[in-house]
């Protein structure tokens, strides 16, 4: 891509490169706005909605998921969990946590690297939320539709780990900076096999694009999903599990919570932090698990398809809103997936960790990729 | 899960590794199906202040006093090592007129030493157990259920003085329907002259 085709000067070529950006918050200004506007104003407005809709759904979804954490947690230790605020099973408890967060002492340590560490929640969350950007929540329900989806957000969600190592290094604390250290180990080496077991559905679709995946994904009325397809299968099954392994350590998720162990690291690398820096950290969590959920709905679960979803294609609007409904649903089935294996599998070892990303998970992986090259040779 | 010998045994390298893959899959997955049991059964855990977990039939709380068997006898007082019960009562006739019968539970141990020197059966150790406060004075506990008089107590003491009033003019009538038969009875005149003689004496 040229900087021409991104910032382009010619009105004409600036309307063609608006319509083909396919993003819907541009096309619904481009629809209020009087003809006169600018192009780069229209953008600008465009990246805003697109902003403000992602800051809300990952501000409202985290909340959920975090109450949902801790109803699984309670529920598995056959305890009850949250029961208080807000009356029905505690439905308000986010909302008082957050409320409480907000209002907390921000305390920036005296040995602080203040820079480095006032900035690592920020580029922590911030990575996080741009990673929502190429996500295919429905049909026009993208913020942008990016052609190498997949590779985008594996790149965008590995400046995450910066952000950690920039937040142990900043805190001048030897917990936060082990945290820190294992974090990038950790992601480095599973970063291989995470990328890898993306292959088999990139072979599959012939595409990087996760809304050319869900299109594909389109037949026998909604259930024609890559897990589901007769003739690949026996690939996609395995494919997905050590996928799903993958991004349980990229998310640092148990039993992979290394960088955080809170038996040996106090916290990890986000010990030295308190109130809303602290709840950057926590907001990421949760939004690279749905974000990592939502690959996983997109690429084996038929994103947005469903059946009977065609049946509300006569009104845009309510297929659009019917298709992120399905496809949120389906990436909150994996993430409550996720919290069912945190409360199962007891936290590894270094070692045991990087043993099973370099010997188990990476051979593995290669060999589900050629398998699916083999799978898409037979078929041809 | 415990492995099995056959699990153990020694084998080629490359067996080894694919045993290693079944045996992590196959182990985690039934985790899983346990964990996902637990998940639907009923919790164990009460909602505290709104459900109580049963006590014990002997559990030692905070005691409970059957006022109107008490008889203010201080034993229980007596008893207690290390002295956390008072109480006070003024006798009206029969009856008792109650002013304070009070427990410290800032010291109380629940030691169950008061209740079994107790003539009348009348405390016990109850089973309320959450002395929950910011301030320690309100540790002390009066345990009366009323103050004062009762009602019943108040007509059982009227009946008592109607009563004895009664006896007094049943006396008074009697003394006085006996002068015009004191001729015929040479002892009634005697016993006035009894307090005469001991004031004599």
């Amino acid at each position: 891509m040229n900087v021409a085709a991104i910032f382009p000067t010619d009105p004409a070529a600036a309307a063609a490169a608006l319509a083909q950006q396919g993003n819907l918050a541009t096309d619904a200004l481009q629809g209020v706005l009087p003809a006169g506007v600018p192009w780069w104003m229209i953008t600008l407005g465009g990246a805003g909605l697109g902003f403000a809709a992602i800051m809300g759904f990952v501000t409202v979804m985290s909340m959920f998921s975090i109450w949902l954490e801790r109803k699984v947690a309670g529920h598995i230790q056959v305890r009850l969990g949250p029961m208080r605020v807000g009356g029905w099973h505690g439905w308000a408890q986010s909302i008082a946590d957050g409320v409480k967060l907000l209002l907390k002492e921000d305390i920036v340590i005296l040995g602080a690297d203040k820079v480095l560490f006032k900035l690592a929640p920020a580029l922590v969350l911030g990575t996080a939320l741009a990673t929502f950007v190429a996500l295919p929540f429905g049909p026009g329900a993208m913020i942008a539709d990016v052609d190498l989806g997949v590779y985008f957000i594996i790149a965008i969600s590995s400046v995450t780990t910066i952000g950690i190592i920039m937040a142990g290094w900043g805190s001048n604390n030897k917990w936060s900076v082990y945290g820190a250290m294992r974090e990038a180990a950790q992601v480095a080496s599973y970063e291989i096999p995470f990328g890898l077991s993306l292959m088999p559905p990139v072979i599959y679709y012939g595409s990087f694009s996760l809304r050319a995946a869900t299109e594909a994904q389109a037949g026998w009325g909604g259930l024609h999903w890559y897990i589901f397809d007769p003739l690949t299968f026996w690939v996609a099954i395995p494919s997905f599990v050590l996928f799903f392994v993958s991004i349980l350590a990229e998310t640092k998720r148990a039993p992979f919570d290394l960088p955080e162990s809170e038996s040996e690291l106090v916290a990890g690398f986000h010990t030295e932090y308190s109130g809303i820096r602290f709840s950057f950290f926590f907001l990421e969590e949760y939004a690279a698990m749905f974000v990592m959920s939502g690959v996983g709905a997109a690429f084996w679960f038929g994103g947005w398809n469903f059946p009977g979803l065609s049946l509300l294609e006569g009104s845009p609007v309510l297929h659009s809103l019917a298709a992120v409904g399905v496809f949120t649903v389906k990436s909150m089935l994996l993430v409550f997936v996720m919290m069912w294996v945190r409360w199962t599998v007891p936290r590894l070892r270094i070692d045991q960790v990087m043993t099973l990303g370099y010997k188990y998970l990476t051979p593995l992986t290669l060999i589900c990729v050629f398998a699916a090259a083999l799978a898409e040779y037979l078929k041809s | 899960m415990t492995l099995l010998e056959k699990d153990r045994a020694p084998v080629s390298a490359s067996r080894h590794y694919w045993r290693n893959v079944f045996q992590t899959v196959k182990s985690t997955a039934v985790g899983m199906g346990i964990t996902f049991k637990y998940l639907w059964s009923k919790p164990v855990t009460v909602q505290y202040p709104d459900e109580k977990l049963p006590t014990d039939e002997r559990y030692r709380g905070i005691h409970y006093l059957e006022q109107d068997l008490c008889i203010c006898c201080d034993a229980c007082a007596k008893a207690c090592p290390i002295d956390c019960i008072e109480m006070d009562a003024t006798r009206q006739g029969k009856e008792l007129d109650w002013h304070s019968f009070t427990l410290d539970y800032q010291k109380c141990m629940f030691c169950e030493l008061c209740v079994y020197p107790c003539p009348k059966d009348c405390i016990h150790m109850g089973k309320e157990y959450a002395l929950v406060t910011e301030d320690r004075g309100t540790l002390v506990l009066d345990l009366l259920g009323w103050k004062g008089l009762t009602e019943e107590q108040k007509v059982r003491i009227a009946d008592a003085e109607a009563k004895k009033a009664a006896k007094a003019a049943a006396k008074k009538t009697k003394d006085a329907a006996a002068p015009p038969a004191a001729p015929a009875a040479p002892e009634v005149p005697e016993a006035p002259a009894a307090p005469d003689g001991d004031e004599e004496a």
